[in-house]
C-alpha cells in the first residue's frame, strides 16, 4: 500500500498555519518511481542547515545517502546532536531537507502520510482520549468503519500486552505502558515503515529490555520495516540488521555495520555470543572516535 | 486528591470567610459602627432569605444572570475562535495583535457611557460591555494555549492521515482545551464583577440597580444583600465551571 506521500498544499491553504512544522515545497509533478524494487527507503545527499537564534547557520545533518532495504530494521546510532533524529523527522515528512531528498517506495517524500508511523520518546499520546481511543484514531482517520476500527484496536491492544486498560486515560498508564499504546496507535493504521525516535529513551532498564523484546516479536510477525534512532549501543545491536553509526555535527555517516546475528534474537543467549559482544565493542569504539573529531574540530 | 483531603481543604477554607463574618459582627456589637449604616450579618442574612423568596428580587436576580450569561458566552465565542485563529494563521495574528494590545489595557467601563448613547439602557449595553471585558483573558488563553500544542502531538495527527486543516479542531483545539478553561475562569469572575457595575451605573433592574436605590435611601440593610447575592452566584458558578472542567480534563495530568 502506499499512503499520500504526494499530496500537494492547495494555495494559499494553512500556509501560516503555525503550530504545524514548515511544509516543504509544492510539488506538482507526478512522483517518479526510481530506485530497486526492494528499496523500501532511500534518502540521497540529504543535508540539513538550521537557523538558529544568531542567525547563523548551523548544519546538522551533511551529505547523507542511505538506502533502507524493505524489512530490514535499521537504526542510526550517534551521539546526542548529531542528528539523527532530523534525519527520521526528514523521512516522516516532518521536517523538509534543505538540499537533497528523501524517497519512500520510489516516491518523493513531502509531507507526512499514513504509510510510515512515527513513535517518539515522549510517547505524544492524546491525553483527551483513552488508550482505545488513542488507537483507534488512525483507523477512524483512514476511513474504518466505527465498530471494524474498535475490534481491530481492541487486538491491537491485546497485542502490545494491555488487555484490560482501553478504557484508562494515558496519564493513569507507567511510561512502558504509554509507549505500547503509542506502538498500537502508529501499528493501527499499517504503516510499511516504522519510525521510532528513540522510542525507549525515557523508560527504565528493566522496562526498556521488556520493551525490546516485545517490539522484536511483534516485528519478527510482519517485519516491517523499522528506522530506530537510539544513542544505546546494546539496543542497536540487539534489535537491528544494520547499525548506522554518525557523527557529531554536523551529522555524517560515519560507517554502516551489519549486524550477522542469527533471528530470533533471544537476549539471554546474545549477551553471551562473542559476536554479539564484539559488535558492541567494535561499534563503541568508532562512537568514541567519533566524540574525538567532535572535540577537537 | 482523595475525598477527605478535597473535606479538610473544604474546611479550611471556610475558616477565614467565617473570620471575616465574626470580625463583622464585631464591629456592630461593640459599636464601632451604628447598626443603620453597618447592620450586623445576622440582620443582612435575614432579610437576604427573605428577599430570595421574593419574585420582585428573584426577578433581579433573574436579568443580572440573563445579561451574565449572554456576555460571557458571546466572550468565549469570539475568544476562542479569534485565539484559534491567531494562532493558526500568520495573517490573523499580525491583524488581531495590534488590535488587543491597543484594547486589552483599555478600561473597558469607560467605554460604557458610549455603549449607553448606542445601544440603550436596556440589556444590550450590559452584555456588551460584559462580553468586552470578559473577551480577552479568554482570547489571550486560548492563544497562548494553541500555540504551545506540543509538536508532536500534531505529527502524530497528520502521520494517522489527518489533513492539514483538520488539525486545528482535531488536535489543536482540544489539546488547547486546560489553557481555555483557566481564561474562562477569569473570564467568569470579571463578568460577575462587570455585569454588576453596569447595573449600578445605569440600570432600572438587577442586582446591581438593587445596591444603589438602597444605597440612595440609606437602606444598608438591602443595600449588603445584592452585595452577598452576587457573591454566592459566583461561588456557584465557578463550582459549575470547575465541575465542566473535571470533566473536560478527566484525561489531562493534573496541573
Amino acid at each position: 500500500m502506499v499512503g499520500p506521500v504526494t499530496h500537494g498544499k492547495t494555495p494559499g491553504s494553512k500556509a501560516g498555519m503555525k503550530v504545524v512544522p514548515s511544509r516543504p515545497e509544492v510539488r506538482t509533478d507526478p512522483a517518479p518511481v526510481r530506485g530497486p524494487a526492494s528499496a523500501m527507503i532511500e534518502i540521497e545527499r540529504v543535508s540539513q542547515t538550521f537557523r538558529t537564534a544568531g542567525r547563523q547557520a548551523h548544519l546538522a545533518l551533511s551529505d547523507i545517502s542511505l538506502t533502507i532495504e524493505d524489512g530490514a530494521f535499521v537504526s542510526i546510532l550517534g551521539p546526542s546532536g548529531c542528528g539523527k533524529s532530523t534525519l527520521l523527522y526528514i523521512v516522516g515528512g516532518f521536517v523538509s531537507p534543505t538540499e537533497g531528498e528523501a524517497r519512500v517506495k520510489g516516491r518523493t517524500i513531502t509531507g507526512p502520510g499514513p504509510d510510515r508511523g512515527p513513535v517518539f520518546q515522549e510517547f505524544a499520546l492524546f491525553p483527551w482520549k483513552t488508550v482505545l481511543g488513542n488507537v483507534m484514531y488512525g483507523p477512524r482517520q483512514q476511513g474504518v468503519k466505527s465498530a471494524e476500527a474498535d475490534a481491530q484496536s481492541r487486538r491491537l491492544i491485546e497485542m502490545v500486552g494491555l488487555k484490560g486498560f482501553e478504557n484508562f486515560y494515558p496519564k493513569e498508564l507507567s511510561g512502558g505502558m504509554k509507549q505500547r499504546v503509542a506502538l498500537a496507535r502508529t501499528l493501527a493504521y499499517h504503516p510499511a515503515v516504522l519510525l521510532m525516535d528513540e522510542p525507549f529513551g525515557a523508560l527504565d532498564a528493566h522496562t526498556r529490555t521488556r520493551l525490546q523484546n516485545d517490539l522484536l516479536n511483534i516485528w519478527e510477525r510482519d517485519r516491517k520495516t523499522v528506522l530506530f534512532v537510539t544513542h544505546s549501543v546494546d539496543e542497536a545491536v540487539f534489535l537491528s540488521d544494520k547499525v548506522v553509526v554518525m557523527t557529531r555535527a554536523p551529522g555524517r555517516i560515519k560507517e554502516i555495520v551489519d549486524i550477522a546475528l542469527p533471528r530470533p534474537r533471544r537476549r539471554a543467549e546474545l549477551l553471551l555470543d562473542p559476536r554479539y559482544q564484539k559488535y558492541v565493542v567494535e561499534i563503541e569504539r568508532m562512537i568514541d572516535d567519533t566524540s574525538e573529531e567532535g572535540l577537537h574540530p | 486528591m482523595n475525598a477527605r483531603a478535597l473535606t479538610s481543604d473544604v474546611l479550611l477554607g471556610i475558616i477565614p470567610i467565617a473570620l471575616a463574618i465574626g470580625l463583622w459582627q464585631a464591629i456592630s456589637s461593640f459599636g464601632y459602627a451604628p447598626v443603620t449604616l453597618l447592620p450586623p450579618p445576622g440582620m443582612v442574612f435575614t432579610r437576604l432569605v427573605q428577599q430570595l423568596l421574593t419574585s420582585s428580587f428573584q426577578q433581579e436576580i433573574a436579568s443580572t444572570l440573563f445579561r451574565l450569561f449572554a456576555g460571557f458566552a458571546i466572550a468565549v465565542i469570539l475568544g476562542v475562535g479569534i485565539g484559534l485563529a491567531a494562532a493558526a494563521s500568520p495573517a490573523v495574528n499580525a491583524v488581531v495583535r495590534p488590535i488587543v494590545r491597543v484594547l486589552a489595557p483599555l478600561p473597558k467601563v469607560a467605554l460604557y457611557p458610549a455603549l449607553l448613547l448606542l445601544l440603550g439602557f436596556g440589556h444590550e449595553s450590559k452584555i456588551t460591555l460584559v462580553a468586552a471585558d470578559a473577551l480577552f483573558p479568554i482570547l489571550l488563553s486560548t492563544y497562548y494555549g494553541a500555540s504551545m500544542v506540543e509538536q508532536k502531538l500534531i505529527w502524530s495527527a497528520m502521520a494517522a492521515g489527518t489533513p492539514r486543516r483538520q488539525i486545528l479542531f482535531k488536535v489543536v483545539l482540544p489539546a488547547a482545551v486546560p489553557s481555555i478553561l483557566t481564561g474562562c475562569r477569569i473570564g467568569l469572575v470579571i463578568s460577575c464583577i462587570v455585569v454588576f457595575l453596569a447595573e449600578m451605573i445605569s440600570s432600572t433592574d438587577g442586582l446591581g440597580y438593587r445596591l444603589v436605590t438602597a444605597a440612595r435611601t440609606f437602606q444598608a440593610v438591602d443595600m449588603f444583600v445584592p452585595l452577598i447575592t452576587i457573591s454566592m452566584l459566583g461561588l456557584i458558578l465557578n463550582g459549575l465551571l470547575q465541575g465542566l472542567r473535571s470533566y473536560l480534563l478527566r484525561g489531562f495530568p493534573e496541573v
